[in-house]
């Protein structure tokens, strides 16, 4: 239990977080740090169980019918890294609260801070790698708002995104990859696939798995060729580089390949790849790191840097160098922690971090001063910090690597290269920062920080150096139980002393001490110029814009060639690809007339079908350049459909079917003002191009209507089916308590589909509604129609709003259809009430209702509408879905399923008898979420014509 | 229910007003092909629309209550609901007739 508590905590912390005011600094700082204090405590205080029993496990079943269970797993590794991420948090936070300054908004940093340590938590847990796949990229997600926070600067904003593609595109592979070794192993539990090791490397999917793993954790690791997101991420503010940038989240890639460590490594196509992109980058990145001027800028190289050093020791295929790797991944994380904050505290005193402006600071800061040397010198590799003893460690197996020849000499020649590298970069930073002259021309005087911003520092150094000293008492036990826990029993005795005798690795750790000093004596101290010798070509943001720019140029060029912006176009498209399905379909399967003999023909019904079909095919005649006389014929065709069903004894469809045509066009009525005027006199290209085109158009619309009835006619000429039909016409009054059966099948039997379609309706309703309040109309119809202006004559918006009747001709139809509203809701209230047992239900009633709400809007216009009658539809849609919702949650009181109706019958003083059901509750439901969807449709379109007088007032146009 | 159930006191009358509303419709809509301008057209169907459909009304009225054996009158709901309705939808036609005539 304390392991999921652990993960917990700090997403707890988080959601509290983002709740506090804005201003809340102490809050925010008091409440990050509990959680993270109180992860810290539970951590240490799992040490003795972990060291007795190996493995704490915990399995919480999530989705059990599924397999799929949270899984926890906490070993030594695991242990020694979940100290890492909430230890350091712990310090972060403190560090954090002075660091942030008054007007930065905490409660999103300290949010996402501690949504990014539970992430990094589940990453260090998970007992299932598909789990721990999810935790990775919720760090990618929140280190990306976190690099983001200060999002009103530009170079924030392009880190953030940098970061997130490389990270993201990496995450990808990776999961692409636990996928494959998944699969392979079978199982994505951790202790499955660990247990696999030998037919994961005999696999002939070993290599891609490999790679894909690889790019994972190299582009997390910020490892060559894939680093160059890092240096750009330290836009990000200090705390953020200093816990995500250099003590957690790029660990998470070595982590990883430490991970499966037993399971891929041994090969040489690991040894290559891990190895290769680690020295590549420890050489590299230490170059670079020479010429830096910015402060966090020389430290972001030097973590890519060390890095490195850590991936090419996995890379090595030795125990040895997997426990040197390990060792690092903790004191990498102490030292460049500190000096992180440091150059934090430089910039937040003296307000730049340039190293060509800073001097001398020694003198005004000697506290940092002292703090960050000491740090230096553990990144440096002096002896008595604990810099020196990995460092040492990794010299050692570079030494002793059992490869061929010039392997066997290059390896030590670039490790000791290196090395000198790292030597120069941290006497550099130095130097500049804290000695020589004092600086004159900085933004703020320098002085001391406040202890407290001292102290998460001073706390680092001091492991910094106790681990240097007495090593083997201080992080002795706990190194040897987290490699315990990678290598199981073979792993390598090693010692962890300062003093090993005069070795090779002490050479070569001398070498690089003295000639760090050297090359920065002779070559760094005098530079002034700010580029970067012989590599300044070499830019990977440069690659990744190209690369970038390239993508969405490629991208736009495809949609131009595949896709066409024209609706005509696409609609063609759409019933030709149906179209041509169908008619693939009809072969294979032999679709053919059923056997049923259709009933005789009624004159009148075919009377009826004649009208309708030939307002259809009017619709289609009329809708170029008359599209009202269009609307009008389509209603005539819809009227006919909605006859059909009475005459065939489907009330309750005719209903719907009714009050849908009459809203679909006051719709489309609305929406026909704004399009642009089209007229027969104005003659488009004549020739054969558009009879060809009408010839194709007219094929296409003749073959999808002709197909459909004929597919409509082979199914109904068959024998019905035995589905669940008459289940339900037996159920409906018995279980449903309704004699209506399609209203029972709809509140009742399939309510939860019901609910998830009124969901829909109210998502679409919002989606409409949130598309046209970014609608401009086109200039040309932007002006009123001559019939409204002249209705209007010449009074004013705030004219019409105070009259007691819309002025003008529209005075008496105004006062016929207010009349008409009470009686409309009277009428709509009815079929909502009687819908369970006859035709209606909320659906019908709610469509009844708008429709008289839009009729006000139709007569009175919006201005003198809105004056009285105050819609709410966002409210009618809320409380509609909540009702529906109630309704459904309602029987868990009484210990059913979601949605089971209940009802209640008895009598009351006054009423007599009653029958009260849920699913009236729900139906209510359904009746405000429709009357609510409707109207709010409806009213946004209205609301347009109020937009363009705001445009005409705007311009001065009176017309 | 067939026709048989219905008493001859209300079948009667009902299928007299039946005959009469639908005649009555009948020449509304003969008024709406043949006649000229649009002011004399808009006047036809008016018939069908008040006199006719409160015949056939009527003889709903007539029929349901000599069914349920006692008074059923919902129908005047829907003779409201017509007289309501319908000015408002003529009104707006012969607005814009009279637009149009005027251009």
């Amino acid at each position: 239990m304390e392991l999921a508590l652990i993960i917990f905590l700090p997403f707890l912390g988080s959601l509290g977080a983002a709740f506090l005011p804005p201003n809340a600094r102490n809050a925010e700082a008091w409440l990050a740090g509990a959680a993270a204090l109180a992860a810290t405590a539970i951590t240490v205080s799992l040490y003795p169980q972990v060291a007795a029993e190996g493995v704490l496990r915990l399995n919480l079943p999530w989705a059990p019918a599924l397999g799929l269970d949270i899984s926890l797993r906490m070993d030594g590794f695991a242990w020694l890294f979940a100290l890492l991420v909430t230890g350091m948090g712990t310090l972060v936070v403190i560090y954090a609260r002075y660091y942030m300054s008054p007007a930065d908004p905490v409660p999103r940093f300290f949010s996402f801070f501690l949504v990014f340590m539970g992430a990094m938590l589940g990453v260090v847990l998970s007992g299932h790698l598909i789990q721990m796949v999810m935790f990775w990229e919720m760090t990618s997600l929140s280190s990306f708002m976190l690099i983001a926070y200060w999002h009103h600067r530009g170079e924030a904003r392009r880190g953030a995104r940098m970061a997130l593609t490389v990270t993201g595109a990496g995450g990808l592979a990776l999961f692409g990859g636990v996928l494959l070794l998944g699969h392979i192993a079978g199982g994505y539990d951790l202790d499955t696939v660990l247990a696999a090791a030998p037919q994961v490397k005999a696999h002939p999917w070993y290599p891609a798995v490999l790679a894909l793993i690889a790019l994972g954790a190299l582009t997390k690791s910020a490892q060559f060729p894939f680093h160059f997101w890092l240096p750009h991420a330290m836009s990000a503010p200090t705390p953020v580089s200093a816990y995500l940038h250099s003590a957690t989240m790029v660990k998470a890639g070595v982590f990883l390949l430490a991970r499966l460590w037993p399971v891929l490594a041994g090969t040489d196509a690991w040894f290559w790849i891990i190895g290769g992109a680690g020295l590549c980058s420890l050489v590299l990145a230490g170059y670079l790191a020479m010429f830096q001027q910015d402060m966090k800028g020389v430290l972001a190289y030097s973590t890519i840097s060390h890095l490195g050093l850590i991936t090419l020791l996995l890379g090595m295929n030795s125990e040895l160098a997997l426990v040197a790797a390990v060792f690092h991944i903790a004191n990498h994380a102490t030292f460049k922690a500190s000096l992180f904050m440091a150059a934090g505290i430089v910039d937040h005193e003296t307000g730049t971090r340039d190293l060509g402006r800073l001097s001398g600071l020694s003198r005004a800061m000697p506290l940092t001063a002292a703090l960050a040397v000491v740090a230096a010198a553990a990144m440096a590799g002096v002896p008595l910090l604990n810099g020196f003893l990995s460092k040492e460690m990794f010299f050692a197996e570079t030494v002793f690597l059992d490869r061929p020849d010039w392997q066997r000499f290059g390896l030590p020649l670039a490790a000791t290269l290196a090395g000198v590298f790292s030597v120069a970069y941290s006497l550099r930073l130095i130097q500049r920062v804290f000695f020589g002259p004092p600086a004159q021309d900085l933004p703020h005087t320098p002085h001391e920080p406040t202890r407290w911003m001292l102290l998460p520092s001073a706390l680092l150094v001091a492991a910094c150096v106790l681990v240097g000293v007495v090593p083997e008492l201080v992080i002795g036990p706990y190194l040897r139980t987290a490699t315990g826990a990678i290598l199981g029993a073979d792993a390598p005795a090693y010692s962890l002393a300062v003093w090993h005798g005069f070795n090779t690795p002490l050479l070569m750790s001398f070498v690089a001490l003295g000639g760090g000093a050297l090359l920065h004596g002779a070559l760094l101290a005098r530079r002034g110029a700010t580029t970067v010798p012989l590599l300044e070509s070499i830019d990977g943001r440069h690659l990744f814009d190209v690369t970038l720019t390239a993508l969405t140029t490629g991208a736009e060029r495809a949609l131009r060639r595949l896709s066409s912006p024209r609706l005509q176009m696409q609609m063609l498209l759409i019933f030709a690809v149906a179209l041509g399905g169908a008619l693939l379909l009809v072969k294979p399967f032999g679709i053919g007339w059923g056997a049923n003999a259709p009933q005789p023909l009624d004159p009148a019904f075919a009377l009826l079908w004649l009208v309708g079909g030939a307002c259809a095919l009017a619709v289609a005649w009329q809708a170029k350049y008359h599209r009202f006389a269009a609307v009008a014929f389509a209603g005539g065709a819809g009227l006919a459909t909605s006859l059909t069903f009475v005459w065939f004894s489907a009330p309750d469809l005719a209903l719907t079917q009714l009050t849908v045509e009459v809203v679909t066009t006051v719709l489309i009525l609305l929406g026909l003002r704004w399009l642009p005027r089209r007229d027969e006199r104005i003659a488009g290209p004549g020739g054969a191009t558009p009879r060809l085109r009408r010839s194709r158009d007219i094929l296409v619309a003749g073959g999808c209507g002709l197909g459909l009835a004929a597919l409509a006619y082979a199914v109904l000429t068959r024998p019905a089916v035995d589905g669940i039909a008459p289940f339900f016409v037996q159920q409906a009054l018995p279980q449903g308590g309704g004699l209506n059966v399609v209203n029972v099948i709809l509140v009742d039997f399939r309510g939860f589909d019901t609910f998830g379609e009124i969901t829909v309706l109210g998502i679409v309703a919002l989606t409409v509604y949130a598309l046209l309040r970014r609608f401009r109309p086109a200039p040309e119809s932007m002006r009123l129609p001559d019939q409204q202006h002249e209705q209007d004559g010449d009074a004013s918006p705030r004219d019409s709003q105070e009259a007691m009747l819309p002025a003008g001709a529209m005075m008496l139809p105004a006062v016929l259809v207010r009349l008409l509203l009470p009686l409309a809701l009277l009428v709509s209230l009815f079929f909502l009430l009687r819908g369970h047992n006859a035709p209606g239900g909320g659906f019908v009633g709610g469509l009844i209702l708008a429709t008289a709400v839009i009729l006000q809007y139709l007569v009175g216009g919006t201005h003198w509408v809105e004056s009285r009658l105050r819609i709410h539809p966002l409210y009618w849609i809320a409380i509609g879905l909540l009702l529906a919702a109630a309704a459904g949650i309602g029987a868990a009181f009484a210990g059913a399923p979601f949605l089971t109706s209940q009802a209640w019958h008895g009598t009351l003083p006054v009423v007599g008898e009653l029958h009260l059901s849920s699913v009236l509750l729900f139906d209510l439901g359904v009746y405000m979420l429709v009357v609510g969807a409707t109207t709010l449709m409806l009213v946004a379109i209205a609301h347009q014509s109020l937009r363009s007088q705001h445009h005409r007032t705007a311009t001065g146009d009176t017309r | 229910m067939t026709t048989a159930d219905v008493p001859l006191w209300a079948a009667l009358p009902a299928a007299l007003l039946l005959v009469c509303g639908g005649l009555l419709t009948l020449v509304g809509s003969l008024g709406l092909l043949r006649l000229d301008s649009f002011f004399a057209r808009i006047h036809a169907p008016t018939m069908g629309g008040t006199l006719g459909a409160g015949c056939v009304l009527v003889a709903s009225m007539l029929v349901s209550s000599a069914l349920a054996q006692r008074l059923v009158i919902h129908e005047l709901l829907i003779t409201l609901f017509v007289l309501i309705t319908a000015p408002v939808t003529t009104m707006m036609l012969m607005r814009a007739a009279i637009r149009r005539s005027r251009e």
